[in-house]
């Protein structure tokens, strides 16, 4: 353990994250089965079918109500045999995608790690429900889980994971494999060192501009969303209230002779017309779960960040105590005592130590110093490692959410072209018959 | 400046009752008196004559102070047609007026006519809201069996409405102009007198006891008149009716309309945060850059084209349906006098009945009574024919009210889809350079 190091928190040391040496065993674990996985999960089919509802006691032994979503595989070679043979499936409900992606996140530390969809709807435009089990929810969290299970599945290194594998292929007994992996020590450590407060002195340059741009990106984001479901709102209203004039123009043909037909029908497109805005606001709450995932994104963003500043932190405590150490060498062997410390002063006060007491000691600091300074090399290598690792994932991230996110703006575009389309189309049929009046 | 009745109507071909034969001579001829639900038909008398076109049909006559109903349908058609309008009314360039009494607004009236009632074929006339108040009071009195057209609203609210603001004073032009024409339009009305004065004078001798009464003021004086009536004519009740339930449906047509302005608004408060936000993240971003500002300007584009929306609907839709709650109560205090008219005619023809039995001897209907039915009936027939066009006019009226809401709304669309169309290829401009293009 350090000595004083000064009035950080220290208390992130000791923790169990996977050092450089388990990193590089866990990849060649993988390494000798990935022929076998990569090729298969890149051949093979993924996809969240249907939901359903199941009933059972909670963990406090009280009845509940949960969705949980079918899962199916089927490799793409069967297919292009002209046998299309059954998928193989099983059932896994929302909590179970969570420790999946917690998992990951504690495994894969250097890795981005795709986003789950919303436990709970929020964000949404009034008319919208935010219940739960609203249908239209579950079919849009549907749609994000078989995203989410993509995107693993894309991963150049996620994709190779056992785990995952078995998250996809085996019902039973998943879980249990899943916490004997004894991830759980590390997640909690890893959350402790999530919201542990320390100062880096070196921190890469990128990493913090990083930082700063997921912040900046969540904030405008969530404000987007905000203003989005407010506009979506006031547009309900507007296409709504239109319904009204099918209702009075119908009530107003039945009092003229000749100008009835014409605002009859008029008084259809009207209805129609106020109909027409459910499905349009419908189809928008896919480009607001587009922009959701990089919301969410931003975390997953922010947690690499954090991961780095927690490895460099490690590398320079690690050249510090070094250096104090070597000090301490120094000190002992010139016999100057140049930094403060409670034993120099008591052999001061107290009297100068033996010749073979100050050899002992020595060579209990040559020790240490032969020690820390494999520490320092491994934490070098570590920090270099992940920073290396990280980067590649990162620049992969940022080409993906250029991509991703340019496509759901033209996706947009396009909805509103189509609103604007229809809206030219009925109020066109209305005028005609209003000509016919 | 003429006055008088018209002496001759130049481009349509028709001539006035005035100029007809009277085959008849002055002769007392006792007639019968028939109910004439049917206009062209009735044969009636005035001081026992019988009139008839030269072609033997037989004419309608009333009172001195309008022509002849058959004359009215006649003509109806051809101002529909518009080729034989030969009197052109408009209001333009509202100008601003400040005296040390007060500031007004005056409207210029211009009006190209070929009229021989007329001195002049062109007049240009400056003339206050009061001035054509003044007008329609004299129209309603002087000719009381016809549908006058209405004015939009007198009094303003000062404080809530600003009577100098161009919109105000843009809407009020609008309304004035449609005055003015719907009387030019009709062919009783276009040969007052009043009219005539209106457009032409350099002053307008107004009687200011006149001017000052409210419209109201005059037309309670017609519908209090004091009779009962016992048995009004099918069509008339129904006119009512209508009237009564079309007035219902405007005013929902304005809540509904006044809503969508409301909702419309808020919907644009909206938009107006939307597309900065799209601005405020293209700051951070690169590749995104141009994409996420293209979208923000869009936004701006359709924000600016809902404005219009709104605003045209404003100042297009609301004050035009408001102007015919107005118009049809003018109508209602039509039909009032009209029931007036005819209630006492019946009471007098009850009286005259009443007293015929006293006295067992006399034949003759009694000229009063002639007179009072012989109103009736002519305001039955102005009323009639006034209704059909004013069906017409309604019918045009609203089909270029909704068409032009319609429109609106499709340029409104129209504009919001350039702007989208004119991002799309911004936002699938610049593809980075792909050197090796793994997935999609």
């Amino acid at each position: 353990m350090m000595a004083d190091s000064g009035p950080e928190e220290i208390a992130v040391i000791g923790n169990t994250d996977l050092t450089s040496a388990e990193l590089e065993n866990n990849i060649k674990n993988t390494m000798v089965e990935i022929e076998k996985w990569t090729s298969l999960l890149r051949k093979m089919e993924i996809s969240v079918g249907e939901a359903e509802k199941r009933t059972g006691k909670n963990t406090v032994n009280m009845q509940e109500i949960y969705t949980v979503y079918l899962i199916e595989t089927r490799p793409v070679d069967a297919v292009t045999e002209g046998i299309i043979p059954a998928p193989d499936s099983l059932w896994r409900r929302y909590s179970e995608f969570e420790l999946l992606r917690n998992y990951l996140l504690v495994t894969y530390p250097f890795v981005v790690v795709a986003p789950l969809p919303e436990k709970r709807a929020e964000i949404v435009w009034h008319k919208l429900s935010a219940d739960n089990m609203d249908p239209d929810f579950v079919e849009r969290r549907r749609v994000g889980l078989e995203n989410f299970l993509l995107r693993l599945a894309c991963h150049p290194v996620l994709c190779n994971d056992k785990i995952f594998y078995i998250f996809l292929t085996e019902e039973k007994g998943w879980k249990e494999m899943v916490y004997e992996t004894g991830f759980q020590a590390k997640a909690d450590s890893r959350l402790k060192a999530m919201n542990a407060a320390f100062r880096v002195k070196n921190p890469d340059k990128r990493f913090t501009e990083l930082k700063h741009y997921s912040d900046e990106l969540q904030t405008v984001v969530s404000q987007l969303l905000r203003v989005r479901a407010r506009v979506a709102d006031r547009l309900y209203g507007v296409y709504k209230v239109h319904g009204n004039y099918g209702r009075v123009f119908s009530e107003w043909s039945a009092i003229e002779k000749e100008m009835g037909d014409g605002l009859q029908s008029a008084g259809h497109h009207m209805d129609a017309y106020a109909a027409s805005v459910d499905d349009i606001l419908e189809e928008e709450e896919h480009y607001a779960d587009q922009l959701k995932e990089y919301l969410f994104y931003t975390e997953a963003l922010r947690a690499v960040c954090r991961k780095h500043e927690l490895t460099q932190f490690e590398l320079e405590m690690a050249a510090q105590d070094l250096a104090s150490k070597k000090q301490q060498k120094e000190e002992l062997v010139t016999g100057t005592v140049r930094t403060f410390s409670l034993k120099g002063m008591t052999s001061k006060l107290f009297g100068q130590e033996t010749a073979e007491q100050r050899e002992a000691k020595l060579q209990v600091l040559e020790q240490q110093i032969e020690e820390g300074e494999e520490a320092v090399k491994e934490k070098n290598t570590e920090s270099d490692e992940f920073v290396k690792t990280a980067w590649i994932d990162i620049e992969h991230f940022k080409d993906q959410k250029d991509r991703d996110l340019k496509e759901a703006l033209i996706s947009y575009a396009i909805m509103q072209i189509s609103r604007c389309k229809k809206g030219i189309q009925v109020w066109t049929n209305a005028k005609e018959c209003f000509n016919k009046m | 400046m003429s006055a008088g009745t018209p002496k001759s109507l130049a481009s349509s071909g028709q001539k006035p009752i005035q100029e007809i034969c009277h085959p008849l001579g002055a002769e007392d001829t006792a007639s019968v008196l028939t109910p004439s639900p049917d206009v062209g038909n009735t044969i009636t008398s005035i001081g026992g004559k019988d009139l008839s076109l030269p072609n033997g049909t037989p004419v309608e006559t009333s009172s001195p102070a309008s022509s002849s109903s058959l004359l009215n349908r006649l003509q109806l058609d051809d101002d529909l047609d518009g080729e034989t309008r030969d009197l052109f009314v408009t209001v333009e360039d509202p100008k601003k007026h400040v005296s040390t009494m007060e500031t007004y607004i005056t409207y210029m009236v211009a009006t190209k006519t070929t009229r021989v009632e007329f001195d002049l074929p062109e007049y240009s006339v400056r003339r206050r809201y009061q001035d054509f108040d003044w007008l329609r009071t004299k129209l309603e009195d002087t000719q009381p069996t016809h549908l006058i057209p209405p004015l939009p609203e007198k009094f303003v609210m000062k404080g809530v409405v600003d009577r100098f603001s161009e919109e105000f004073v843009e809407t009020r032009r609008k309304a004035l102009d449609k005055f003015l024409k719907r009387v030019a339009d009709h062919p009783v009305l276009s040969f007052n007198e009043h009219f005539n004065a209106f457009l032409s004078a350099k002053d307008l001798n107004k009687r200011q006891g006149l001017a000052l009464l409210s419209k109201m003021g005059e037309s309670v004086k017609y519908v209090t008149g004091g009779y009962k009536l016992r048995g009004r004519p099918v069509e008339f009740s129904a006119m009512g009716d209508y009237l009564d339930m079309f007035t219902q449906k405007l005013g929902t047509i304005d809540r509904i309309a006044q809503r969508i302005i409301k909702e419309q608004s808020e919907y644009q408060v909206e938009l107006r945060e939307y597309g900065p936000v799209y601005t405020t993240w293209a700051l951070s971003e690169a590749e995104l850059q141009g994409p996420l500002e293209g979208v923000a300007s869009c936004m701006a584009n359709c924000s600016s084209a809902l404005d219009e929306l709104t605003q045209d609907m404003s100042e297009d839709f609301l004050p035009v349906l408001r102007e015919y709650v107005l118009y049809i109560e003018s109508m209602k205090i039509v039909l009032k006098k009209r029931d007036n008219i005819q209630a006492e005619y019946e009471a007098k023809l009850e009286a005259a009945a009443f007293r015929k039995e006293d006295r067992a001897s006399c034949t003759q209907v009694p000229t009063d009574v002639e007179k009072c039915h012989d109103r009736v009936e002519c305001c039955n027939a102005d009323l009639k024919s006034d209704w059909d066009r004013w069906q017409n006019n309604k019918r045009q009226d609203f089909r270029q009210l909704l068409t032009g809401m319609a429109d609106h709304n499709i340029q409104y669309y129209e504009k919001c889809l350039a702007a989208w169309e004119s991002v799309i290829p911004l936002l699938r401009d610049k593809q980075p350079q792909e050197t090796e293009t793994e997935e999609d």
